[in-house]
């Protein structure tokens, strides 16, 4: 049902076919830190498990032409070329999800529920924020790292690629933002 | 030109950035999205991140009138669009996203990409006049001086003017030197999809270069990526983007004139000269508002134009508007993704509206997005691609 088709096939046209299998070899170093499943072994370095090739992509570009700075990503993004990426996004793209968080704060996961659906965040995170093209997973995302990330976004301290998650962020209060966080990380 | 009709003088304030929203705004794309309206699933296309390699461009794909010619000019420029071009021969091309400029210089018959700029926001507007590349940022105007013997070590930008809105939606910005090369012309887009707007906003404006004053010299205008001045009578001519989620074939992007200064072109309140907006409409009247002088379709998302100025094209393209149709995402039918020519007749109305370069959208995907048209001086014509971060050539003739 989304209209994010184009990308698809923008990413699939290219004259090499991005490979899982090397894209292993090529995530020595990322596993370090997001781990050999795509976990991140601290709560403030992402999971990587299952999110969209191209989510990967986009952030590694990012990272690596000095437009996103965080978690030192950017030196460790420098060398990489446009095939390494598309093999290390493919590689952690097709890990299994990660398991949703049980026992999380019911109120904050219901009032996370609703202001995402105030503010249309499945639109392009998908129905159960599992994440499609460029849009990265949120379902499953640890929270600590979710809060940092929608804040900097609010604050412009990240940067925001075509203003949509700028005007997003916006309005939401730190309260209403630990709630997204909530429900984000309650979902598989 | 005198200036008549005047409506806001920018103080010297840099005014602050627009207020939060109350938390359940949504994101300025989906505002003004009705609940029982349109298709829920269209989202704004995602800006591209990498420029297209030269053998992924389908270029084969596009199509051109027969007698013309349409090869690959230069690649390389991550979401090249607005183009200008110094006497010299050198194309300045600016961008979105990532906030690069870029530089396009041919030597002996080799074209180079040189960055001239990293990092600016949204480095959208260019214009190179007396040895300087004037470039408009979201929020103010920066420039190079004498850059063309500097673009392998430019030096650091001269800002001009600064007192403009940060506001990210509609803030990216068109720039256009007046004929006489007195003024710098620009937008400010309205800062939502569909809102009654600060009065500085939904705005053309100049900004005078010797006495950096700026002015207003039209309203009502939602937001305008591309201006060109008619060669002969000077007027200011250029497209307007329309509401979305009003509907999937309503209202129509435009095409203007504006044929004297100050004239208010309807937004919020009337859209595309003759219809009423389904909300602010109310209790107004269209006929308060300048009429557009084409209407281009829903959604095509009209930014770049030029008159045809040249002479390698036939005689009945002598004139023509040309303008770069971006593409939709408001509509569930891709529609746009083209280059249409606008004919005027001798008394400088449109009479005839068709595409002129269509292809970059094959079935529903696109490959390509046109953005900016330039006309270079063997009359031969440039088009941007904000898409695949490319610059392609027409010709007409061997």
């Amino acid at each position: 049902m989304m209209a994010f088709f184009n990308i698809l096939i923008f990413f699939s046209s290219n004259s090499f076919a991005a490979d899982p299998i090397l894209g292993k070899s090529k995530s020595q170093m990322c596993m370090s830190c997001h781990g050999e499943n795509g976990m991140g072994i601290s709560k403030d370095i992402p999971n990587l498990a299952a999110q969209p090739a191209l989510s990967i992509f986009y952030q590694l570009i990012q990272f690596r032409d000095g437009l996103r700075k965080g978690g030192n990503m950017e030196n460790f993004a420098k060398a990489l070329t446009n095939e390494d990426i598309k093999d290390i996004a493919a590689y952690f793209s097709q890990l299994p999800a990660p398991p949703a968080k049980s026992g999380g704060d019911e109120i904050k996961i219901v009032l996370g529920e609703k202001i995402a659906q105030q503010n249309y965040c499945n639109s392009c995170h998908a129905v159960k924020f599992q994440g499609q093209q460029q849009a990265p997973r949120l379902a499953g995302q640890s929270a600590e790292y979710f809060i940092k990330q929608l804040k900097d976004l609010r604050s412009a301290a990240r940067i925001d690629m075509d203003g949509n998650m700028g005007s997003a962020a916006k309005g939401l209060t730190d309260e209403e933002i630990e709630a997204l966080a909530a429900y984000a990380e309650s979902l598989k | 030109m005198l200036f008549v009709g005047s409506v806001a003088v920018a103080n010297a304030q840099t005014p602050p950035p627009a207020a939060a929203s109350p938390a359940g705004v949504p994101p300025t794309w989906a505002q003004g999205r009705a609940v029982d309206g349109m298709n829920p699933s269209l989202v704004p296309n995602p800006s591209p991140v990498t420029a297209k390699a030269a053998n992924e461009l389908q270029i084969d794909k596009l199509k051109v009138p027969s007698g013309f010619k349409v090869e690959l000019w230069a690649s390389g420029m991550v979401n090249a669009r607005s183009m200008t071009e110094s006497p010299s021969g050198t194309l300045y091309v600016g961008t979105r996203f990532p906030g690069n400029v870029y530089a396009v210089v041919t030597k002996d018959g080799k074209r180079e990409v040189k960055v001239i700029a990293k990092g600016l926001h949204r480095p959208n507007g260019v214009v190179f006049t007396n040895g300087s590349l004037y470039v408009a940022e979201l929020s103010r105007i920066i420039r190079y001086d004498n850059i063309e013997k500097n673009l392998d070590n430019p030096p650091a930008p001269v800002v001009v003017f600064d007192a403009l809105p940060k506001d990210e939606p509609h803030g990216w910005k068109y720039l256009k030197l007046s004929p006489d090369g007195k003024y710098l012309y620009f937008q400010i887009g309205t800062p939502a999809n569909i809102i009654v707007p600060p009065t500085t906003h939904a705005t053309i404006n100049r900004l005078n270069l010797k006495t950096n004053k700026m002015e207003v010299v039209a309203t009502g205008v939602r937001n305008s990526v591309g201006m060109d001045f008619h060669p002969t009578t000077k007027q200011l001519w250029f497209t307007n983007m329309g509401r979305d989620w009003a509907g999937e074939d309503l209202p129509n992007d435009t095409l203007h004139r504006l044929s004297r200064n100050g004239l208010n072109f309807g937004y919020p309140f009337c859209h595309q000269g003759d219809w009423l907006d389904p909300e602010f409409g109310k209790g107004r009247s269209c006929d308060e508002f300048a009429k557009p002088e084409v209407k281009l379709g829903a959604h095509v998302s009209p930014i770049g134009m030029r008159f045809y100025t040249g002479t390698q094209f036939p005689n009945e393209y002598k004139g023509n508007i040309f303008i770069a149709e971006y593409g939709s995402w408001n509509k569930t039918k891709k529609t746009g993704y083209q280059v249409v020519r606008v004919v005027l007749d001798d008394k400088n109305k449109p009479v005839k509206t068709e595409p002129f370069i269509t292809g970059w959208l094959q079935g529903e995907t696109y490959w390509g997005r046109p953005a900016d048209v330039h006309v270079l001086k063997d009359g031969s014509m440039l088009i941007s691609d904000g898409e695949a971060g490319a610059i392609y050539r027409v010709s007409y003739g061997k």
